[in-house]
């Protein structure tokens, strides 16, 4: 019985993206070009090569956080829109700290400092939704989603003006010390961040699935009357679990910046954002913990797959764009389906149409048989 | 007089699950109905059937000497049978008329707009018709339970039904609005309608019905003129064994003078700014079961809120052992020797969708037996299921799984043995027995009484009648958010403790001072 609960779990997951790939096949054939062949070169480059695999893995730290601060806060049913915002100002700020800290510090004291830079920011940004949310029941997700544009606003105007590296030709704040940087260690992207983007992992793997706080996480997430009755204080929970968050999406931040960017631009988090990115691995990881790491490795691997198809074949590389945009859009219907039980109404359908049939198959025999 | 509705054989299968087993019921033109049968005999299964909500897997339903087959509620509106459910589908916040003609509103001759004078009228003559005791231009949101359930019976009479369904109607009616209700079913009758009722209250059965078919598992075990039975045998026939329906409550030992839990002079607001609670005291005392009578929404649920940490207090003060606890947290409470049964199971009793196990360990799932370190132990969660479904005989299909596939009475007895596994010295127990089965309230009332007799103190707040007159060994009255009298179950009815609870007469004993 569980084992057939998890393997609906997995199976749930997997149409979306089997779909998606399907759907993009055909677009693929439709410009003339291969999808088996295509699709054969965004995988065997991406995950099968050490090289491959290793740039994949170093894409994936920083979404396996943001995967796991959306999951946090969704499984208890609070929707925190700005993990976005978090890993913005923590990779700023983080950025920062790296540029304007003495870089004779030793080496590991700067990046802990930088890192810790980025996730107290990353807190900070959450705490005033949090406090509406808790105390003033303001809805978090208006407020958070809002605030994420003033946020890069605000960013903008630091990073043009107090900030702004007057060596550089377009707008970025200055480059990070050398000893802020995390050094790659192969001859891949791959860096030390990604250990720690893995340890954080573990903890939350543990935290979510196994701790007396995980269990408020889902009793809240259920039935958020049972949770206060209960004893849980919710309120205080709300606080905590969107900290929690802001704290991982500012370690997302901070690592992506000492471990990828090395200074912010104005497009430091790409498009759409690792923190929408992060929503939509947590929704194909269903939330738990690890359904998030092979998410977000799976997501990474389109990353450097998408540079891959540029180099390999013809096929232009937004195609990964589109099977992102696809995978989305078949979420979307899985969703619909959990809230409004799509599958079964029409099951429901159908099978009143066949029992319909089968009645009046026995009594009239003929009207209804075309149905069937 | 000639039947309205036959069903033959009616048969509904749920996957191997016999729902309904070859049902013959017979209702005639004119007569008030009752099917009875416990918590999930089927009773609500056949009549969805009847209502076109579900399809018989096999079997006929013949309608004034005709098959017939509804596809849908509407089509079996439109063959002049309507449906009352025990959750009322109303619009809150629009208008008594509105809500009969949702769906059928009356329009202005040849444009698209409604024409409300034409509205009014139409559903005032409805009320005035089958003399009910209603405002056709109140808001919905402003009537009490009773009246809006009248409504419910407008919006199908206003749809020419001639046979009326009533799931569960006393459910949530007061004693007094249960007796208008009858009232009102008495005049339908007079008027030429067929009602059927669907319930499990036995009292009731008597004293409004002709006739009455019992269904026990599925089947129909029997059909009888009411005049020609009893309380007794009915019970008998429905769980099919002796029941004795007054409660077990022997022991006459007097309770201890030591008080374990005191109410001082409370006072609350509701989050409207109203006051809610007025000035309520009282004391509990060890090894005392102490009843709150009283109609629903006159303080109670605010009471209960506020006693387990989920309301404040405007003022007044509550003590557990002589320790102030007022206002204090839902947590705190718990490990200060409060146990909670409370009023609304699956909202703030059980979590429906999660485990059997989850939800034996919730509210206590920071006990050093199941987490360390805040990590949480699942081999000793499962041990402590194990054990409470055991020594309490708790009945589960799926033991990994969800709480809400449970039935009433095993979801009760759930939270029942989680609640009194912990040793604490307090219950607070608010409808024990709602829509739980007669097997289970005996075994729900033996556990409440078992703890009381071990010393314990239990507040019991019930707005079934036998069971406070039953259970309690003092019982003190709220109207209005006040306590307006103290009486002895010994030496009151349930007649007159009903006159009490309505505010008609004042407590003969002397009336409860802060």
């Amino acid at each position: 019985m569980k084992a057939r609960t998890v393997g609906i779990r997995i199976l749930n997951s997997l149409i979306p993206v089997l779909l998606a790939f399907v759907v993009g096949g055909v677009v693929i054939a439709s410009i003339g070009e291969n999808p088996v062949e295509t699709y054969w070169i965004l995988i065997s480059k991406s995950l099968l090569t050490p090289k491959g695999f290793l740039t994949t893995l170093h894409y994936a730290a920083p979404l396996i956080l943001t995967g796991l601060a959306i999951a946090v806060n969704f499984k208890a049913g609070i929707y925190n829109m700005g993990v976005e915002g978090s890993v913005l100002l923590g990779g700023f700020f983080a950025g920062i700290a790296g540029a304007y800290l003495p870089a004779t510090l030793d080496p590991t004291m700067l990046k802990l400092l930088c890192l810790l830079v980025g996730i107290v920011c990353g807190m900070l940004y959450v705490v005033v939704p949090a406090l509406l949310k808790a105390y003033f029941h303001v809805d978090e997700m208006v407020v958070t989603l809002m605030l994420n544009y003033a946020l890069a606003k605000v960013l903008e105007f630091l990073s043009t003006g107090v900030f702004r590296d007057q060596g550089a030709g377009y707008v970025c704040t200055p480059t990070i010390s050398d000893g802020a940087m995390f050094q790659r260690i192969s001859s891949a992207k791959l860096t030390p961040f990604f250990f720690i983007s893995l340890a954080a992992f573990v903890v939350m793997f543990f935290v979510m699935n196994h701790s007396k706080l995980g269990f408020e996480i889902t009793a809240m997430g259920k039935n958020v009357e049972f949770a206060d009755a209960m004893g849980m204080r919710v309120r205080r929970k709300i606080i905590v679990l969107m900290l929690i968050s802001g704290a991982l999406a500012g370690l997302a931040g901070a690592g992506y910046m000492l471990s990828d960017q090395y200074h912010y631009t104005l497009s430091f988090s790409g498009d759409p954002g690792l923190g929408w990115d992060g929503m939509l691995i947590a929704l194909l990881g269903n939330h738990s913990p690890v359904g998030i790491l092979i998410a977000a490795i799976f997501y990474a691997a389109l990353k450097t797959g998408a540079d891959n198809i540029n180099l390999y074949s013809s096929v232009p590389k937004e195609i990964v764009t589109v099977i992102q945009g696809l995978i989305i859009l078949f979420l979307a219907v899985k969703l619909l389906d959990e809230r409004f039980g799509l599958r079964d109404r029409a099951r429901k359908r159908i099978s009143r149409r066949h029992s319909a049939a089968q009645t009046s198959a026995g009594v009239v025999s003929d009207n209804n048989a075309g149905e069937a | 007089m000639g039947n309205v509705i036959e069903t033959v054989g009616l048969t509904k299968m749920f996957g191997d699950f016999v729902a309904n087993d070859h049902i013959d019921l017979a209702v005639r033109e004119n007569e008030i109905k009752c099917i009875v049968g416990e918590n999930g005999a089927g009773k609500s299964t056949l009549m969805n059937m009847l209502y076109g909500m579900l399809q018989p897997t096999s079997g006929k339903i013949i309608l004034r000497g005709e098959e017939t087959h509804f596809k849908s509620p509407a089509d079996a509106i439109s063959h002049g049978l309507g449906m009352v459910h025990q959750h009322f589908k109303l619009v809150p916040s629009l208008t008594v008329y509105e809500n009969v003609l949702l769906g059928a509103e009356i329009l202005r001759k040849g444009t698209c707009l409604i024409d409300t004078q034409e509205e009014i009228k139409a559903v005032s003559d409805l009320i005035e018709k089958y003399k009910f005791d209603l405002d056709a231009c109140a808001k919905v949101e402003d009537i009490s339970v009773g009246s809006r359930q009248c409504v419910e019976i407008l919006k199908m009479l206003y749809r020419n039904v001639d046979v009326l369904i009533m799931d569960e109607p006393t459910a949530v009616l007061t004693p007094q609005e249960v007796d208008k209700l009858f009232d009102n079913l008495r005049e339908l009758q007079r008027q030429g309608k067929t009602i059927i009722v669907i319930t499990h209250k036995l009292r009731e059965v008597m004293e409004l019905s002709d006739s009455v078919t019992v269904i026990k598992h599925g089947k129909v075990v029997g059909s009888i003129a009411t005049k020609d039975t009893s309380q007794e045998q009915l019970a008998q026939m429905m769980v099919g064994r002796e029941v004795v329906l007054t409660v077990h409550n022997d022991v006459t030992t007097s309770p201890s003078k030591n008080v374990c839990f005191s109410v001082k002079n409370l006072s609350t607001i509701n989050e409207y700014g109203k006051e809610v609670l007025h000035d309520v005291s009282f004391d509990v005392h060890e090894g005392e079961v102490l009843g709150i009578a009283g109609v629903e929404g006159n303080g109670q649920t605010e009471l209960v809120k506020v006693l387990t940490g989920l309301m404040t207090t405007t003022s007044g003060s509550v003590t557990l052992d002589g320790k102030d606890i007022t206002n204090q947290w839902p947590d705190s409470l718990r490990s200060e020797g409060i146990a909670i049964i409370p009023e609304d199971r699956f909202e703030d009793g059980l979590c429906s969708t999660m485990s059997v196990a989850d939800n034996c360990i919730a509210g206590h799932h920071g006990d050093p037996t199941v987490c360390k370190h805040g990590l949480l132990n699942r081999k000793a969660i499962l041990a402590r299921r194990d054990a409470l479904l055991s020594k309490y005989d708790i009945r589960v299909g799926d033991i990994d799984g969800a709480v809400g596939a449970l039935s009433g009475g095993n979801a009760q007895k759930v939270i029942i043995a989680r609640e009194l596994e912990s040793s604490p010295k307090f219950l607070i127990a608010c409808q024990p027995t709602r829509g739980v089965d007669i097997g289970a309230t005996e075994s729900i009332h033996e556990e409440i009484l078992r703890f009381r007799n071990n010393g314990n103190a239990v507040l019991l707040i019930s707005s079934e009648l036998t069971e406070i007159l039953g259970l309690s060994d003092r019982i003190i009255v709220m109207c209005k958010g006040q306590i307006t009298g103290e009486v002895s179950p010994r030496d009151t009815t349930s007649t007159e403790l009903g006159l009490l609870m309505a505010g008609i007469k004042q407590g003969e004993g002397e009336k409860v001072e802060g």
